[in-house]
């Protein structure tokens, strides 16, 4: 880096550089079949207060993303569950920008100010992070529901988010951002806010919480070689007072499949969802001197019964993490994860007016289902593969293809994403 | 590090063993671990040159040059590009003012240092003011490149004054231990390098890079002349055979921690055997003991690394592989209790490969150790 980290470590600065790289396509279904690039440059800038400065528990941070390459999901596949996690616009863009200060004895409160992202601390699987599909980072449901996809990746929104261990198992987030990640609703939100610099402050509040609990926490006792397996569990909730749209009918109250409709969705004052998320090792391999060989479980779940408000209604991830799968590959692992995804009833009516009203056989969104398959190979400490495969059931829930008017056909997705840090 | 008073060691070893045998229960009731409760992050580790990983966690015993008594030294094992056995800075932590700065910044070439200088856990600083430290070097952060390294002796300004090198010292690398009498002193050290290839030499049985049975604890006697550096006047192999071998995270595993017991036995953790192993006569001895015999196996200690001793007597260890310390009674062998220090479950299992150094705190109530996933000094106390 031509002695940059070392002058920047001078003011208590440390940057990161990661570049992430697949080759991922489609050889079966979809609205059209092959294969793409995609790639996303990553960059994080942090500073110490206390090493800058001497004040304890302040972290500084900005970071941005170039993201290039094209997008398989939007060009072929037509999925709710998108392939790549890195998946998005071709551009550069501030990401977060924010600073975090440390209060209480032990740190036990924290408070982060600035434009954040929140799938970095929010509804996050530790173990779900290893695959390459979307949706096991940012969870369908706020994907699909929240204004603008909610403030993740590659968007995020001001706020306020509060951390405190009250006791040492417990953890308590909470956190007021702005509704949406961009100021108009109706756009592309990714070309509404196209530099990440546009900070609206405008329109509703996003209120999250979520409790987390443990094992093991910090100064817990063990008294036996015989002790429980590592994890965690996190309940949550989160409620936006932005207007949504109905999913089926306009202001007048028709259908807006009716030809008769204004076209102008009823709106709705707010919406909410609930959310539980697991991550459990059920094994460690007694025989690995190193304990790397662990097989680990996730699951998390999302569900809203406002219906009339949202694309999806209920939202779930699960799977089986395996580290060191191959005995010696301490820092390889082996994924099988699925996710689910169910289209809500007022969004699956109005398929059934629009068939009604064309008098067709229009195709009816109803769930979409997806399987992956992933290891990751630590090529050197800075370098790992990751062969991937994924399956798509129903893709987009049944939506049709336009070019045949038939519901687009089950993916067979093949990939592989290569991860380097500079 | 442990630094034993000469006339302490000396009342403690006439102490009658009925005494020892008859004190009240002191594996179930005198628990040292259940009195602590707080653990707070006092201090980034992290120089200016940006050094990262840090290992050896000692106190200061006496105000020298720049250092005041009951300082937190720290050395660092990486520098800012994060290959291992690179690091060459100590920082000192001062907990009367929650300040931290640049103890020593040694150069990474030494010519009397084969491989140059990479920082290990091997670190005391005598009542006389001198620092010394271990090298355990690589060039390109794993065992394929490193040298065998040296002890580097610094003054209380952090200035290099000498270095020791020569054929039984090879990749100081556990925590030391010292015995302190003003113009004398006696070190040991575990030496962990010996005919160590690099990683990717593996052992078909395991899987695992291959294990090299040669690690020693060298006991190392110093004359120290007033105003003048300390001269080594006897090396002594007091153990050997223990397992050494490569490792692509946490680039080297041997025998880390050592403890002296009241009654002149050292107690050292032997990473690759699970095991707490006793080197009897370890001060008086004047041959290798082997591998000592087993004080404690298995059970909670998941690879030990670095310990210490509590105020009742007891050992304390550090995991490797995991974020626990191992509360062990040495008189019984009985492993009695461990305490998550280290939590963090972004490592399976959690805190896997955080915990390296241990120190107690000058009171007895707690202790110092490093989290060097975050590189950060942090304090337990009750």
């Amino acid at each position: 880096m031509g002695g940059l980290r070392p002058f920047l470590s001078r003011y208590g600065m440390s940057l990161t550089i990661q570049e992430t790289s697949e080759g991922i396509g489609n050889v079966t279904g979809g609205v059209d079949q092959g294969f793409e690039y995609e790639g996303l440059t990553q960059m994080a800038l942090q500073l110490d207060t206390q090493r800058a400065f001497g004040l304890h528990g302040g972290t500084f941070n900005v970071s941005g993303l170039q993201i290039h390459g094209r997008n398989l999901s939007a060009d072929n596949l037509a999925s709710l569950q998108t392939a790549s996690g890195i998946e998005a616009d071709r551009s550069s863009r501030l990401w977060e920008l924010w600073y975090d200060q440390k209060f209480l004895k032990e740190d036990r409160l924290d408070v982060k100010v600035g434009q954040q992202s929140l799938d970095q601390e929010f509804m996050v699987s530790q173990n779900a992070l290893l695959f390459v599909n979307t949706m096991f980072g940012w969870p369908m449901l706020p994907s699909a529901d929240m204004p603008g996809g909610g403030p993740a990746y590659p968007l995020s929104a001001l706020g306020v988010r509060f951390r405190l261990r009250p006791v040492d198992s417990l953890t308590i987030l909470a956190g007021v951002y702005n509704g949406s990640p961009v100021s108009n609703n109706n756009g592309d939100p990714q070309q509404e806010n196209a530099t990440g610099a546009s900070f609206p402050t405008e329109g509703g509040a996003l209120f999250i919480g979520e409790v987390q609990y443990a094992y093991p926490s910090l100064g817990g006792m063990v008294y036996s070689d015989k002790q429980p397996l590592s994890g965690t569990y996190k309940l949550g909730f989160w409620y936006d007072t932005e207007d949504f749209p109905d999913q089926q009918f306009d202001n007048a109250g028709l259908s807006l499949a009716n030809p008769a409709s204004t076209g102008t969705p009823l709106n709705h004052h707010g919406d909410y969802a609930f959310y539980g998320v697991t991550d459990q090792m059920l094994w460690s391999d007694p025989n690995d001197e190193d304990a790397d060989r662990t097989l680990n479980f996730f699951a998390r779940a999302m569900g809203t019964p406002e219906e009339d408000r949202n694309l999806i209604d209920v939202s779930v991830n699960a799977g089986l993490i395996f580290h060191e799968p191959i005995p010696g590959r301490g820092d390889d692992t082996l994924g099988v994860g699925m996710g689910y995804a169910s289209v809500g009833d007022h969004a699956s009516d109005l398929d059934r007016d629009t068939g009604f009203y064309t008098g067709s056989l229009f195709p009816v969104q109803s769930h979409e289902e997806i399987v992956e398959v992933t290891y990751q190979y630590e090529l050197t400490p800075w370098c790992q593969l990751q062969p991937d495969f994924q399956y798509v059931f129903n893709p987009g829930g049944g939506v049709p293809n336009p070019n045949t008017g038939q519901a687009v056909k089950d993916e067979a997705v093949f990939g592989i994403r290569t991860n380097i840090q500079f | 590090m442990l630094t034993i008073n000469l006339k302490k060691l000396s009342l403690i070893a006439v102490t009658p063993l009925a005494a020892m045998i008859h004190a009240p229960a002191a594996g179930e009731t005198d628990m040292f671990l259940p009195t602590i409760h707080r653990h707070i992050t006092l201090a980034s580790t992290v120089p200016d040159n940006g050094d990262l990983n840090p290992y050896a966690v000692i106190v200061a015993p006496v105000s020298a040059g720049k250092i005041q008594q009951g300082d937190v030294l720290v050395d660092n094992f990486n520098r800012i590009s994060n290959l291992q056995g690179t690091g060459t800075t100590i920082v000192d932590y001062r907990p009367a003012t929650k300040e931290t700065s640049l103890f020593a910044e040694l150069p990474r070439e030494l010519a009397r240092c084969p491989g140059g200088v990479g920082l290990s856990t091997a670190m005391t600083m005598l009542r006389s003011g001198w620092i010394i430290v271990g090298s355990t070097p690589s060039a390109d952060g794993t065992t394929r490149t490193k040298g065998s390294g040296g002890l580097l002796v610094l003054d209380s300004s952090g200035h290099l004054a000498d270095v020791w090198s020569g054929p039984k010292i090879n990749d100081p690398w556990g925590n030391m231990v010292t015995i302190d009498r003003g113009n004398r002193a006696t070190l040991f050290v575990s030496m962990a390098g010996f005919d160590v290839p690099g990683p990717d030499v593996r052992d078909p049985k395991t899987g695992h890079p291959a294990v090299i049975k040669e690690a020693t604890v060298l006991r190392i006697d110093l004359s120290i002349p007033d105003g003048k550096p300390p001269v080594i006047t006897n090396e002594t192999v007091i153990a050997n055979g223990f397992g050494q071998r490569a490792d692509r995270d946490v680039f080297l595993i041997g025998p880390t921690g050592l403890a002296l017991g009241s009654d002149g036995t050292l107690y050292v953790s032997d990473a690759l055997g699970n095991q707490i192993v006793a080197i009897p006569d370890a001060v008086t001895r004047t041959g290798s003991a082997g591998t000592g015999y087993a004080v404690a196996k298995d059970g909670l200690l998941h690879r030990p690394l670095a310990l210490t001793t509590a105020p009742n007597g007891h050992l304390l260890s550090i995991n490797g592989t995991n974020g626990q310390v191992v509360e062990i009674d040495p008189s019984t062998g009985r492993q009695l209790c461990a305490q998550w220090i280290d939590a963090d479950q972004a490592q399976s299992p959690p805190g896997d490969g955080d915990l390296f150094g241990i120190a107690m705190t000058p009171d007895g109530k707690g202790f110092y150790y490093v989290a060097d996933d975050v590189n950060t000094l942090m304090k337990a106390t009750p």
